[in-house]
């Protein structure tokens, strides 16, 4: 895009700023072009891959809406593939959409994308995940929760829960996602020096509740059932993880504690009913926040390059009880 | 002769799981002659060709080229000390050009990498010594005719320089026109100093070039001897050690029979035609009756009997069955309707390479009868016993790949599969092709013998005097049209079908010739 | 030597020409690895609350299942010189339909079976739609079946509407996770189905016919061959086996995951046939190689976790494995092997020569 095309834009916008703020309860500040002339934005997303992201993706499409004065267009990643990702980044740079919301499968291999976007002036927002390297030059921000501070909560509440220490699994997503890195990261950071725990080692399970039932069982007989705590990056790992300690013959939440990062519906089930211990929320719901940040970034304001979103965390199957009927995702 | 021999093998064994293809055989060659390697089906002449170009290891024995010991480790060994093959089955890559073939590997290079229009002005070079001057080498290789295709495998040889210049059937494909064309192109390398290893099944050929011949037998040596110095009963008693009377049996079988034509024809086809392939054609079969197709390479006889068996689907023409029409558009409808088809290409068309001699002999009975439903074991052997006895298979071991039988007896084998699905109509093309004259007589006994059965027999062949031999009608065929049928009697003799043939252009102004014609005829 | 000792040597001969032999002493290879890290791998218990036998080795039968099922499936249809490669999206669809039916229809054992019908049903129509892309269209069969395996997950993505669906039924749930007799109801299945599709290619003609057409389509067709209908019962077959799978995977934790049930297991049940000595080209083909190639790819899954590799020197290892196991299937490294040790052992009694030639 020109920059002669912007100003008119961001003059027409002006003009139409009342109108926006009535028509839209959710106020977009200046985003929003009216329904004359709507904002397009290209949002290049994961796609299907699991609940949590069902419902942050969902989130996005249902808070830029038409009424709201934008146009989103939806790009979901095929089969969780990048390279599916930079095709769709790319058309939308050669469509001359107003502004990019990029979901990114994986972290590293988005510098020369991204750079293209910059000389077509068109700003980039992240959503959840990370860039790396993290160049925050290449993009205007990223609004996530934050992983670190999420699995770093997880590790205190294992410290809180055992004071004496414990024997501990860590089930984790693909190798070298930054997600990945970023949970491995706070838990490790919590966990150094704490002598009284043992790793019994990680492996993944590709986010997977099938393959952590695998992986568990494995584990469980390699350590003669003598784990106390399971760490899964996840929901629906903790989920397997749990099928495989019963399976076992042993029972989840007494013998075998499962901790588990996200926060899905049926995550909080199973924390209601006592087979998982900790849930730590990463709050998928930041359509709001995301339309904040679109609307100064397209009015040409400064904003922070990374803005993070609260997170909460459940210890106790009230806890659970108490947020399950309100729970969207 | 008193040079020493370029090649001298002394005492060669090689042996394969189970057979001694090789039993201490002796060869030698010399340079400036050309010498014919004779010998049945399986006797081991494509073994000790493998033997000298490096394709097979040597169990005991000496290989001494131009007086040096060698040890072949492999083709480019044999290419190293002067070697060149030209192989029975074309091997040359369709997709690049002509010229490239000829030249592969002996590009002409400059500082940019390969110099293309000096290896291409090379390779017509060598091309005009093949007579195949006019071609224009930049053409795919694909254009060609098999015929031609053959030719350039021919002239690529001698790109190479080669002292010593093996041509295993390489006239297999050629009309009489190119055969004479290759001979005068042996002679000129002959002359010029080039060892040439010649095997062809085709006597009067072999006579007509060779200046000296080995004769193997069942992987031993039966002797070498000076071509003028042996007539031709002689050397086929040395190759097949029996008396060859059964080709003089069969000369006048055909006329002894008498074919009942009254009732209805078991196949009848009328204005069967495809576009491109075949002009509307009518053809009638008779049990109990041979039917030969004369005709030149590309007159449509091979087109013919695909139509007939569905391999081509015909799209035009109507077919009955015994007065009841019918409809055949693919080979399972054709078994199913009792029609069977022996390709002319045994290689691609016929055998299954890594299948057993009983797989591949029952194949057709099975298909026949659908997956579901398999032969019993029992009735399995029964069937493969039966056939392999009846058409003399060897080695008689039926769970050997067909891939180490000779040609001769894979041609056994593919009839022995079709007579398994006991046929009504039997079309065999090119049956006796590249094959050894013992088996070739035992399938053209084996022809007359279903014939009498009440089998209608259709034979098609490039050898004019099988044909004669064989057929009680013979139908011939020009340019993709029917010319003619004739009557068996003491007046159809090959040069009848010839003199027919000809005529048939005869009242055309020779230098008006169609384009279609020309092409056809090459 | 006594007649015992002969024959079992014929014997052990026998099994070293079998293509898979490598297979089975890679196995063996690995559960020794495992032994030498925990004496008590191999050891089996018996949980007499649940009637199971327990242990190391009937999870590696357990896991081995749904790689059995596509593998069998992906060696009938590598005969035919095609490949699936929809395998493993044709899982997810399969556990979508199970589980979205469950999810509705609730826990009773007419759900179960219903869900089943279904779910098979789905899997031969999508493998029925892959022979006709590829014996009615003429596409080539890495196409159709690539198209397949984005168009299947797609379709698995549609089923359940993007989510993760999971599902209560007891009768669904004990086909992965039940026992008879001490064993894995999901292996007993499967040790089932190899030997029904073994037995029904086998004592047909269904195998001479599929390996003719791998082998040589002009010839196989000129011989009366049915190209198109054998290509329609080895994908539809392949399709099926592949919704099997799919059953068994999902009814092991009762929950589809559109994303990553199946996904890339495509890859698994080639490697498994080519372990098996299948060779890719076409033609001969093995199942009880298959069965056995799928054996040793849970065996090395296995065998990771219980190592504790880490998870970025997974692929690594798995890779290093399988290679090593094909360069001992290639008989050019085997006739190096041979000769050299042919060459530092001169043969003197016929003792020694058999030592060589094992």
């Amino acid at each position: 895009m020109n920059p002669t095309r912007r100003t008119i834009l961001g003059a027409s916008a002006a003009g139409l700023v009342a109108a926006a703020l009535a028509a839209c309860s959710s106020g977009a500040e200046g985003g929003g072009a009216g329904s004359g002339d709507p904002v397009t934005i290209g949002f290049v997303a994961v796609g299907p891959e699991g609940a949590w992201r069902q419902a942050n993706e969902q989130n996005i499409q249902d808070t830029f809406t038409e009424d709201a004065g934008y146009t989103l267009k939806y790009a979901p990643a095929t089969n969780l593939d990048q390279k599916s990702q930079i095709d769709a980044f790319t058309s939308f740079i050669d469509e001359g959409v107003d502004l990019i919301l990029l979901s990114a499968t994986e972290g590293s291999g988005w510098e020369e994308s991204l750079g293209r976007a910059q000389e077509a002036e068109i700003p980039v927002i992240l959503i959840d995940r990370g860039i790396e390297p993290d160049d925050t030059e290449l993009y205007a921000t990223r609004l996530a929760p934050d992983n670190v501070a999420v699995s770093t909560s997880v590790a205190e509440w294992a410290k809180s829960t055992f004071p004496d220490g414990a024997k501990y699994f860590v089930l984790e997503g693909p190798a070298g996602v930054s997600v990945v890195n970023e949970r491995n990261e706070g838990w490790a950071q919590a966990m150094e020096g704490e002598s009284a725990f043992t790793d019994l080692g990680s492996q993944t399970a590709n986010w997977s509740t099938e393959e952590a039932k695998s992986v568990f069982e494995t584990v469980l007989k390699s350590n003669g059932n003598d784990v106390q705590l399971v760490f899964a990056q996840n929901d629906e790992m903790g989920l397997g993880a749990a099928q495989a300690v019963q399976e076992a013959g042993l029972t989840p939440g007494e013998d075998v504690k499962i901790a588990t990062i996200d926060g899905t519906q049926a995550a909080l089930e199973a924390l209601s009913e006592g087979t998982l211990s900790f849930v730590a929320e990463y709050n998928p719901l930041f359509g709001e926040q995301a339309l904040e940040a679109v609307g100064t970034v397209l009015e040409g304001g400064e904003v922070e390059p990374y803005i993070q979103i609260e997170s909460t965390t459940f210890d106790s199957p009230e806890a659970a009880d108490e947020a399950l009927p309100d729970r969207k995702y | 002769m008193s040079a020493p021999p370029i090649v001298e093998m002394k005492g060669i064994s090689i042996s394969f799981p189970g057979v001694k293809a090789l039993d201490r055989v002796d060869f030698r060659l010399f340079p400036g002659e050309v010498h014919a390697l004779m010998g049945e089906n399986g006797a081991g002449k494509s073994t000790l060709i493998k033997a000298l170009t490096g394709v097979y290891t040597i169990d005991e024995g000496e290989v001494r080229i131009d007086g040096t010991p060698r040890r072949l480790g492999g083709t480019a060994d044999a290419q190293a000390a002067g070697v060149s093959t030209v192989y029975q089955e074309v091997n040359l890559c369709t997709n690049i050009s002509i010229g490239e073939n000829v030249m592969l590997g002996h590009e002409t290079r400059g500082p940019l990498g390969i110099n293309w229009r000096d290896t291409h002005r090379r390779a017509s070079e060598v091309l005009e010594k093949v007579g195949l001057g006019e071609l224009d080498p930049r053409l795919p290789l694909s254009t060609l005719s098999i015929a031609l295709q053959q030719l350039v495998a021919i002239s690529r040889a001698t790109v190479t320089d080669s002292t010593v210049l093996i041509l295993d059937e390489p006239t297999s494909s050629l009309d009489a026109n190119e055969v004479e064309n290759l001979f005068t192109v042996i002679r000129s390398l002959r002359d010029e100093g080039v060892a040439i290893l010649f095997v062809s099944h085709f006597l009067d050929q072999v006579y007509a070039i060779s200046d000296r011949m080995t004769v193997l037998r069942n992987g031993t040596f039966q002797g070498e001897f000076m071509t003028a110095d042996i007539d031709q009963a002689t050397l086929i008693a040395t190759m097949v050690g029996k008396e060859m009377k059964a080709l003089d049996s069969l000369e006048r079988a055909s006329s002894r029979r008498e074919v009942d034509r009254s009732g209805a024809p078991v196949y009848r086809a009328e204005g069967l035609g495809r576009k491109g392939s075949l002009e509307p054609t009518d053809i009638t079969l008779h049990a109990g009756e041979v039917l030969g197709i004369a005709g030149l390479l590309g007159s449509g006889r091979t087109e013919l009997a695909r139509l007939v068996y569905g391999a081509d689907k015909p799209e035009e023409g109507t077919v009955r069955l015994e007065d009841a029409e019918a409809q055949i558009a693919s080979p399972s409808q054709a078994l199913a309707a009792r029609i069977a088809y022996a390709s002319e290409n045994r290689r691609d068309e016929g055998i299954i390479r890594d299948l057993s001699v009983r797989e591949n002999l029952i194949l057709a009975v099975q298909a026949k009868r659908g997956w579901a439903r398999p032969i019993p074991a029992q009735e399995k052997n029964a069937l493969v016993e039966k056939y392999m006895n009846a058409l003399n298979v060897r080695p008689a071991d039926p769970d050997r790949p067909i891939s180490n039988l000779s040609g001769g007896n894979q041609q056994k084998v593919l009839l022995g599969r079709w007579l398994a699905t006991r046929p009504d109509v039997l079309i065999l093309d090119e049956p006796t092709r590249g094959i050894d004259i013992g088996a070739k007589t035992e399938i053209m006994e084996e022809v007359i013998a279903l014939a009498d059965e009440g089998v209608a027999v259709v034979f098609i062949s490039s050898e004019l005097d099988e044909v004669v031999r064989l057929s009680d009608r013979v139908m011939v065929l020009k340019d993709r049209r029917k010319l003619t049928e004739l009557l068996a009697g003491d007046s159809l003799t090959s040069d009848t079908i010839i003199a027919t043939i000809a005529e048939e252009s005869a009242p055309e102004d020779p230098g008006s010739l169609e384009p279609a014609g020309t092409g056809a005829s090459s | 030597m006594s007649t015992d000792a002969t024959s079992r040597t014929s014997m052990l001969r026998t099994l070293l020409h079998r293509p898979y032999f490598w297979g089975l002493i890679a196995i063996a290879l690995l559960l020794a690895v495992n032994s030498l890290k925990d004496p008590s791998y191999l050891a089996i218990g018996y949980n007499a609350n649940t009637g199971s036998l327990v242990g190391n080795v009937i999870d590696i039968l357990r896991a081995a299942a749904p790689i059995a099922m596509i593998s069998v499936g992906m060696c009938l249809v590598i005969a035919t010189a095609g490949i699936d490669l929809s395998v493993g999206s044709l899982m997810a669809v399969a556990g979508a339909v199970s589980m979205e039916l469950l999810a509705s229809a609730g826990g009773s054992a007419g759900a179960a079976l219903a869900a089943l019908g279904l779910a098979l049903l789905l899997g031969a129509v999508l493998g029925a739609v892959n022979a006709v892309l590829i014996s009615v269209v003429g596409l080539q069969p890495f196409i159709s079946t690539l198209v397949m395996m984005l168009a299947g997950r797609g379709l698995a993505k549609v089923i359940t509407g993007g989510q993760n669906t999971a599902a209560s039924n007891e009768t669904f749930r004990w086909i992965a996770n039940g026992y008879v007799l001490g064993l894995p109801v999901v292996f007993l299945l499967a040790v089932l189905i190899v030997i029904a599709v073994g037995l029904l290619v086998r004592r047909s003609a269904l195998g001479l016919m599929i390996e003719a057409i791998g082998m040589d389509p002009r010839a196989a067709r000129l011989a009366g061959v049915n190209r198109r209908g054998l290509l329609f019962a080895v994908y539809i077959a392949s399709g099926a086996l592949a919704a099997v799978a799919g059953i068994f995977a999902s009814a092991s934790v009762m929950t589809v995951d559109v994303s990553n049930t199946g996904y890339q297991l495509e890859m698994d049940a080639i490697l498994a046939v080519v372990i098996g000595g299948t060779s890719l080209a076409g033609g001969k083909f093995n199942i009880t190689g298959a069965a056995i190639g799928a054996l040793l790819i849970a065996t090395l899954d296995k065998t990771v976790v219980f190592l504790g590799i880490s998870s970025s020197a997974t692929p690594a290892f798995k890779a290093i494995v399988i290679i090593a196991l094909c360069l001992l299937q290639s008989q050019r490294v085997r006739d190096l092997f041979r000769a050299r040790r042919a060459k530092t052992a001169p043969v003197t009694s016929d003792a020694p020569k058999e030592a060589v030639a094992a």
